[in-house]
């Protein structure tokens, strides 16, 4: 915690006193010129939009494609299908910069560079890939017992998936959906490569205070305060379905 | 070809809905990330520099590769990767591990130690390194100023420090890292059945024997897929090492992933760039094939 | 009768065709033969032909009106200057100006994928000087020697510092136009050097000198950039330039194991042994941070950062600085290390912006406008701000900058393509001696090697 209270002091600092040593801790002059800053110098509100706008894109479509395949990879019998799983596996491994040149010229050519578009679609790449991997092991934990009696009840393969299995792993998806916010949201290499001014997520708006002469910590700071916010909210958010996960996971015993 | 048609017949009636449910995935996929890949193995095979004002793309067969292996910052950076990723990885997997058994108690302190434990994945990694960077300071930072006042010699800086900067790169990842192995974990043990619990209590099991009998045995494969990406993650480091050290002092920090990024984004080489990913790709491939082969073993 | 009012109707709609045309064009008929004459012979394709005449004191002001440009901006403290100004000039020619700030790396990297890509997402960049070869050799920016040439009476080139054209200028031709010089410059506090009875030092003999003096009781001689990568690199380049060595030899090619720049290389490692301990590790903000909070007596660095240590919310040092330009070492003609950034523009946007964009620059660029931006952070590029005494009231060490900028060096730093490959390597092994992993010798031998390795 320590690192982030540093960064939460430093905020309300003014740069004299930063770094001060020994450090301040609980007692320095007290500003609030940093926060004004980062709201009317820099666009702040609009950065963080943006990446709103981004992440709850990347997320939404990867939890879209992601969970059903990972459903099919860990329910389907067929080696092909379980050998596509290796195909998202190795997308994951790929080395960021070694897609991101080649993406950069298609967005071009479409025309879609700087668009919130073009981040959402290579993000999803990456984050539907970890979806299908975190989901399928899941899906092979939640027992098939109670999707085979909806079958016998009549119920398609596509029914049973949504009305079944996807309630049971909600712990999983939470997860998966978590690690996806958060990639998304931190993400700096692609964002700084495929958007404009005025699609600029948060993370490329702080790191435009790390200039070559100095880095203005103040500003830095508040922006990154701004930044974690959002995901205060989500992880508080999160923890009741975490909480709902358990309370279903307990109906099924 | 009876047959064939029978496989594939079977294959449909079997599994067409499971891979009515893939095929979005698969047609996105294959329409966004092919292209990118192909191109990307083929530039390797190419001397093709962005910063040459013709753009020409000379065919060099394997002579990216070559030259690879010959580069001796190459192999050093592979040596300091495995390091990195050991390090932190194993490292992160136990934290987090511990951590999650801490914190699965639905009271509300856990809930809200659970809340705060997430904020550092919330800060772009790279601000966490300048942030880092800035504590760790020999001169000015916060940790070298109560590491000499409890009269620990702190030299250089931790980072500074040709023995010590490998360790407090290392730290920082953990930092930022482990809340998310803890995630992973915490679903893991919500969906855990209970039943084992119930007999294990009735057998007159103490606590520690239910964790290492039921619970690490019940864990294995969310530890193994949890395993598997943060390995990935950690091959593919770039934020953390370019804020703290850029890869020094020296070049004790340089990860492979660094290098590649040097070679593609600042001198713009982009076919020997791609002959590096594509060495990483492998190498991060034959580890992932081993804990495959352990994780269908314990899945089958 | 019917065909001859047709006939007439006819004539009539083309004679007020051609009205309308003359009219429309009427400044242009008149400005276009001077163009046409300033204009070289050779035009590149890429080069901007002025498509729509610029009315020099035509009576519409605003002949841009409308135009949307993007300016890429490094967020050095010019940045503010900046924000201050667009506003200003968009009242004044109704071009709209958005302005994209960037760090240092990301703009690096995100205009190079601009130009090669020709996407054309900025039309107005800052262009680090030791960029400046490298735009060039790829036509990245436009040349801007026509508008220069047909523009030259409103510019008042001479007037412009001769160091602050190495800000673009490369085989000839400007690819940017000056907009922040900066000087190397030794800062020091007067206090600490007064009761210390040194002088400030005037040569690298002295700073010697002066640095182990005046490290005792917890203060440090001088601050140094010892941070593996730009850092190291760039003042190790800093301190090969005032002991008279080079980076390059003679046939421009690089050179940077030469027995001098060994012995350089140790002298600066001399230099570390009076610099606060975790020197090594310092980037440009840490370095900034040690003055600032006054635990060292002397730091070389960027002039721009000058007015930063009279903020009190920033600086504990506030009346306590001067400056000297940086000392060379003894017996050597004295030349100062120059830097800063030009401000170019964009090859593959529309003719029609680059013409706007050279609007631009000229405003920002002309004298009375300077002195605002001076005020607002900006850094000089003209004598007549140097020497104009309104401003030599607000900033009194600006005879100081005007010394170092009569004998500045843009060129310490080879301005070459290659340049991000030289400094890639010596900011690795020039750190790698520093704490002690390579020996002065051995460090810059593994530093040509690389180097040689990755230039084709």
């Amino acid at each position: 915690m320590m690192p982030i209270y540093w960064l939460l002091i430093t905020a309300f600092k003014y740069g004299r006193e930063a770094f001060a040593i020994p450090p301040k801790w609980f007692i320095f002059d007290f500003t609030l010129k940093n926060f004004i800053e980062a709201l009317t110098t820099v666009k702040t509100p609009r950065f963080i939009l943006n990446s709103v706008i981004i992440t709850s894109g990347a997320t939404l479509l990867s939890l879209i494609l992601g969970v059903p395949a990972g459903y099919a990879i860990a329910r389907s019998k067929s080696r092909l299908l379980n050998l596509s799983s290796y195909f998202f596996l190795l997308l994951l491994m790929v080395p960021p910069v070694a897609m991101l040149i080649p993406f950069y010229l298609i967005m071009r050519d479409v025309h879609l560079l700087g668009s919130y578009f073009a981040v959402i679609l290579l993000d999803t790449v990456f984050d539907a890939s970890f979806v299908v991997w975190m989901m399928r092991s899941y899906f092979a934990d939640v027992p098939q017992e109670m999707e085979e009696a909806a079958l016998v009840d009549g119920a398609s393969h596509v029914g049973a998936f949504f009305k079944v299995a996807l309630p049971l792993s909600t712990p999983g998806i939470v997860a998966s959906a978590l690690y996806v916010i958060i990639y998304s949201w931190n993400d700096f290499l692609f964002a700084l490569m495929l958007t404009s001014p005025k699609t600029k997520t948060i993370p490329l708006g702080i790191l435009a205070s790390f200039s070559a002469v100095e880095i203005g910590w103040g500003r830095m700071a508040a922006m990154s305060i701004f930044a974690i916010i959002p995901a205060v909210i989500i992880s508080l958010f999160l923890n009741k379905y975490f909480v709902r996960g358990l309370t279903m996971g307990a109906t099924k015993g | 070809m009876k047959s064939l048609t029978l496989t594939f017949r079977r294959f449909f009636r079997d599994d067409g809905h499971y891979l009515l449910l893939l095929s979005p995935l698969l047609i996105f996929v294959v329409a966004v990330a092919i292209y990118p890949l192909f191109f990307s193995f083929r530039i390797s095979l190419f001397d093709y520099r962005l910063t040459d004002p013709n753009q020409t793309q000379t065919f060099v067969g394997l002579k990216n590769y070559i030259r690879a292996f010959s580069d001796t910052v190459v192999i050093d950076s592979l040596k300091t990767t495995l390091v990195y990723v050991l390090g932190t990885v194993t490292l992160e997997l136990a934290l987090g591990l511990g951590l999650a058994m801490l914190l699965s108690a639905e009271t509300q302190i856990a809930r809200v130690l659970r809340s705060f434990l997430i904020m550092p994945m919330a800060i772009p990694p790279l601000v966490v390194g300048l942030v880092w960077k800035a504590l760790y300071n020999a001169d000015f930072g916060v940790i070298p100023f109560y590491m000499k006042a409890i009269g620990l010699n702190v030299g250089r800086g931790p980072l500074a420090e040709l023995k010590l900067a490998m360790p407090a790169v290392i730290l920082v990842d953990l930092w930022q890292w482990t809340p998310l192995l803890m995630v992973i974990f915490l679903a893991g043990l919500k969906s855990l059945p209970t039943e084992p619990y119930e007999a294990a209590v009735v057998d007159g099991a103490s606590r520690w024997q239910s964790f290492w009998f039921i619970t690490l045995p019940l864990l294995k494969p969310t530890a193994l897929v949890a395993l598997l990406l943060r390995t990935m993650q950690s091959f593919k480091v770039f934020d953390t090492i370019y804020a703290t050290t850029a890869g020094g002092p020296g070049s004790v920090t340089t990860v492979l992933n660094f290098h590649i990024y040097t070679v593609g984004m600042t001198f713009f080489d982009m076919g020997y760039a791609a002959a590096l990913a594509n060495i990483l790709l492998v190498v991060i491939a034959v580890l992932s094939v081993i804990y495959i082969m352990v994780l269908e073993r314990q899945q089958l | 009768m019917r065909s001859k009012t047709l006939r007439m109707l006819l004539s009539l709609v083309l004679l007020a065709a051609f009205v309308a045309g003359i009219v429309g064009c009427a400044p242009a008929t008149t400005e276009a033969p001077k163009t046409e004459e300033a204009k070289p012979a050779e035009v590149k394709p890429t080069e901007a032909k002025p498509a729509e005449e610029k009315p020099t004191e035509a009576p519409p002001a605003k002949p841009y009106e409308g135009v949307e440009l993007t300016l890429a901006s490094m967020t050095d403290q010019y940045v503010a200057a900046f924000r201050y100004l667009i506003p200003l000039f968009e009242e004044e020619t109704g071009i709209k100006i958005t302005m994209d700030e960037l760090g240092y790396v990301d703009l690096y990297q995100k205009l190079t994928a601009d130009f090669v890509g020709k996407t054309a997402q900025y039309d107005l960049m800052t262009v680090d000087i030791v960029w400046s070869g490298e735009y060039a050799t790829n036509g990245y920016t436009l040349p801007l020697d026509d508008f220069m040439a047909r523009d030259k009476e409103e510019l008042q080139l001479d007037d412009i510092m001769p160091v602050a054209w190495t800000l673009g200028e490369y085989e000839g031709k400007h690819y940017a136009y000056p907009l922040a010089g900066y000087a190397n410059v030794l800062n020091y506090r007067k206090d600490l050097l007064e009761a210390a009875g040194i002088k400030p030092p005037k040569t690298q003999e002295e700073l010697l000198e002066a640095a182990k003096a005046l490290t005792k009781d917890g203060q440090y001689g001088i601050a140094l950039l010892g941070a593996k990568g730009s850092a190291v690199a760039q003042d190790y380049m800093a301190w090969v330039q005032q002991h008279g060595g080079s980076i390059l030899d003679k046939d421009g090619k690089v050179a940077v194991n030469t027995p001098e720049n060994v012995e350089i290389l140790k002298f600066f490692g001399e230099l570390f042994k009076y610099a606060p301990p975790g020197s090594t590790d310092y980037w440009w903000d840490q370095r900034e941070t040690a003055f600032r909070d006054g635990m060292v007596a002397m730091m070389e660095g960027w002039s721009i950062a000058r007015a930063g240590y009279e903020n009190p919310e920033i600086s504990k040092i506030v009346g306590k600085v001067d400056i000297e330009p940086a000392p060379v070492a003894e017996g050597m003609e004295p030349k100062y290390g120059f830097g800063g950034w030009g401000i170019g523009i964009n090859a593959s946007s529309d003719p029609e912006k680059q013409e706007a964009a050279w609007v631009f620059i000229k405003w920002l660029t002309s004298p009375e406008i300077q002195k605002e931006w001076i005020r607002h952070d900006g850094a000089p590029i003209r004598r007549s701000t140097l020497t104009d005494p309104d401003l030599n009231k607000e900033y009194p060490w600006f005879p100081k900058l005007l010394e170092a900028f009569e004998k500045g060096d843009g060129d310490y730093r080879p301005r070459i393509p290659e340049y991000s490959i030289i400094q890639d390597a010596l900011g690795t092994y020039v750190n790698a001696y520093l704490v002690g992993q390579e020996t002065a010798e051995s460090a810059l031998q593994k530093a040509q090697a690389q180097i040689e390795a990755n230039i084709k």
